[in-house]
């Protein structure tokens, strides 16, 4: 658990993720013209935007889930092509998906090592590959604590049996386990009552604590002044605006999304 | 933190107990051996002298159900991942019929096997088990390659395949089972029993039950399964690749196919080829009644094993009843209904 900062790779940037330029088309729609974005460790960066601004795009592109047309992704000012979700994971990239992505008949501990399970040693060079349990249900337990779920009776239950909010906090407690640099969410809070919400904030806020960098998409924008560090405005597939959260009212935020001056632009 | 305790699922209704039980996955299993045992308590008591208490009745319905058995934890590992194979039927009839052409070509010239001489029996022996199998294999490769490349449900797949199989298997024997199979491989194996007791191909059945019980329960491959049958988009985007595990289930399955091929043609010492029509469908019953769902991600080899003996159970204790067999397919299709029901009743409830 926490943020192992890349080893011996020297850091040629403040920026964990830095994209620029980014273009994507789907046919003759034009998802990204331009985007681009920044954010540092330990830092909350709220992504908003009308619907279709290109913010869902953005995510799955920094994700590995979508290939850019054009622009660069660097990541520690490197700049890297990322090929598919597991590359963005070995670069340290997590992401929290709006529908959650976890297996309803597995528990909770399986859920949060899908992919990438311990295995027990020993026997053939590691053959059959038998799962080690034990470390999984003491990794999951110690995950679950370490972003305020304690009440979770047993990482052992099926994430069928659990509740939406309960299901929330896993898919979160899960990218903040394995984030070496960054994670991303996707509406986290949106099939979400006030208090479940209320946990979610607080487990991004943890995760930003440890040093990670966290980009969150989200239509509640009056939250995100007050929960985010820096807020990127999108419009028409362009990031048009990247400010303090401190230095920005709704008023203004809402105003440059929806095409007014973007005066405060950085 | 309190909303966690709040938001976990309302107590069961009414017969709290009771429910608790239908619903619960892990007790599948122990209630279906409740039901045979006290199938086996009934039927022992009712029939004359406790005939049907007699070891060697009992050996007879564990040998009769192991062929079933073998395919019902097959069909076991591809429901777990929410695929179905109706096509194992067809699939042991086509490998029994490679595997006894292969037998009989090999274990001596016409004129030899045509009057009982087998010079060459082991080595030919060998070559027909490896045949059996390695056909039972490719056909369970054909249906994965139909399902995961051309993304064709398999339930259509292998409704295809199962007369596609059956078919070739007519065309290699021109419709008539294989003559000259050597009788020594039934009575030397077939009906054979260690220590006069367990029938030597319910031992084979049981280790390989025993391996696929291990491999599902304790490996990364059986936890890919399982995700994949409960949601291939989360098991995708974990990173697995449940195309190309699907592919190895459906090569498994062919191959336990293969592998019930050649228990078969030890049992009867002949083909069967007018047979199995509705072994896919039985197999697929006993695993769904045992209690591994037929949506996928819930699945319990030991359930599927254990409700494979309900239909012989029956089915010989009608016999020794002197009731008429016939009501053993009435009886356990509507178990099989009762088992799809309680399956629904559980996913609906957790929903």
């Amino acid at each position: 658990m926490g943020v192992e900062q890349p080893d011996a790779a020297p850091r040629k940037s403040e920026f964990v993720i830095e994209a620029t330029d980014i273009v994507k088309r789907y046919g003759h729609v034009q998802a990204l013209g331009g985007a681009s974005l920044q954010v540092r460790p330990g830092e909350v960066l709220a992504l908003v935007g009308d619907n279709g601004a290109g913010k869902s795009t953005l995510a799955k592109i920094i994700c590995g889930a979508v290939v850019p047309d054009s622009g660069t992704l660097a990541f520690w000012g490197e700049p890297t092509t990322v090929t598919s979700i597991r590359h963005a994971q070995e670069l340290g990239v997590e992401t929290v998906y709006q529908d959650l992505a976890l297996a309803p008949d597995l528990t909770v501990a399986e859920n949060m090592f899908l992919g990438r399970e311990p295995i027990n040693p020993g026997w053939f060079g590691g053959h059959p590959a038998r799962l080690d349990r034990r470390h999984m249900r003491a990794k999951a337990e110690e995950a679950l604590r370490g972003i305020g779920i304690s009440t979770l009776t047993s990482v052992d239950r099926t994430v069928r049996d659990l509740s939406g909010g309960q299901r929330q906090a896993i898919a979160v407690a899960r990218a903040v386990m394995w984030a070496k640099a960054a994670i991303i969410m996707d509406e986290p809070t949106a099939a979400l009552g006030t208090r479940q919400t209320g946990i979610v904030y607080d487990s991004i806020r943890s995760a930003a604590t440890r040093g990670l960098a966290v980009i969150v998409i989200s239509h509640d924008i009056p939250k995100m002044l007050s929960l985010a560090d820096r807020i990127a405005i999108m419009r028409q597939g362009r990031t048009i605006s990247n400010t303090e959260a401190r230095q920005m009212t709704l008023t203004d935020v809402v105003t440059i999304m929806l095409g007014g001056k973007a005066t405060e632009a950085a | 933190m309190s909303e966690m305790t709040q938001n976990s699922p309302p107590p069961p209704a009414l017969p709290g107990a009771v429910r608790r039980f239908l619903t619960s996955s892990r007790s599948t299993p122990v209630g279906m051996a409740l039901i045979v045992i006290a199938l086996i308590i009934i039927f022992g008591v009712l029939s004359p002298n406790g005939a049907f208490f007699r070891v060697s009745n009992l050996t007879t319905i564990v040998l009769n159900a192991s062929v079933t058995m073998l395919l019902a934890v097959g069909v076991t590992m591809i429901l777990a991942a929410g695929e179905l194979d109706l096509s194992i039927g067809a699939n042991v009839v086509l490998s029994s019929v490679v595997a006894a052409k292969t037998l009989v070509a090999l274990s001596g010239s016409y004129d030899e096997v045509r009057i009982g001489e087998y010079p060459h029996l082991v080595p030919a022996l060998v070559a027909a088990i490896l045949a059996g199998i390695a056909t039972g294999a490719a056909f369970g490769a054909v249906n994965g390659l139909l399902v995961t490349r051309l993304r064709i449900n398999s339930f259509i797949v292998t409704l295809g395949t199962l007369g596609i199989g059956t078919g070739l298997a007519y065309v290699i024997t021109n419709g008539t089972n294989v003559p000259f199979v050597p009788r020594v491989i039934q009575t030397e194996f077939g009906i054979q029993k260690l220590f006069g007791v367990v029938p030597y191909p319910t031992i084979i059945v049981l280790t390989l039950s025993f391996i696929l019980w291990y491999v599902l329960r304790v490996t990364r491959f059986g936890l890919h399964t399982l995700a994949i049958g409960s949601s291939r988009e989360a098991a995708e985007r974990a990173g697995i690749r449940s195309a190309r595990h699907i592919f190895k289930l459906f090569v498994l399955v062919g191959a336990l196919a293969g592998v019930a091929a050649a228990l078969d043609l030890a049992r009867f010492a002949t083909t069967n080829i007018g047979g199995h029509q509705t072994t896919a469908l039985a197999a697929i019953a006993a695993v769904v009644i045992g209690g591994t769902s037929l949506f996928g991600g819930r699945a319990t080899i030991a359930g599927s094993m254990v409700a494979s003996l309900i239909p012989v159970v029956l089915g010989t204790g009608l016999v020794i009843l002197g009731v008429p067999s016939f009501y053993q397919l009435i009886v356990v299709g509507v178990i099989l209904i009762i088992a799809v029901y309680i399956d629904q009743q559980r996913r609906d409830k957790l929903n």
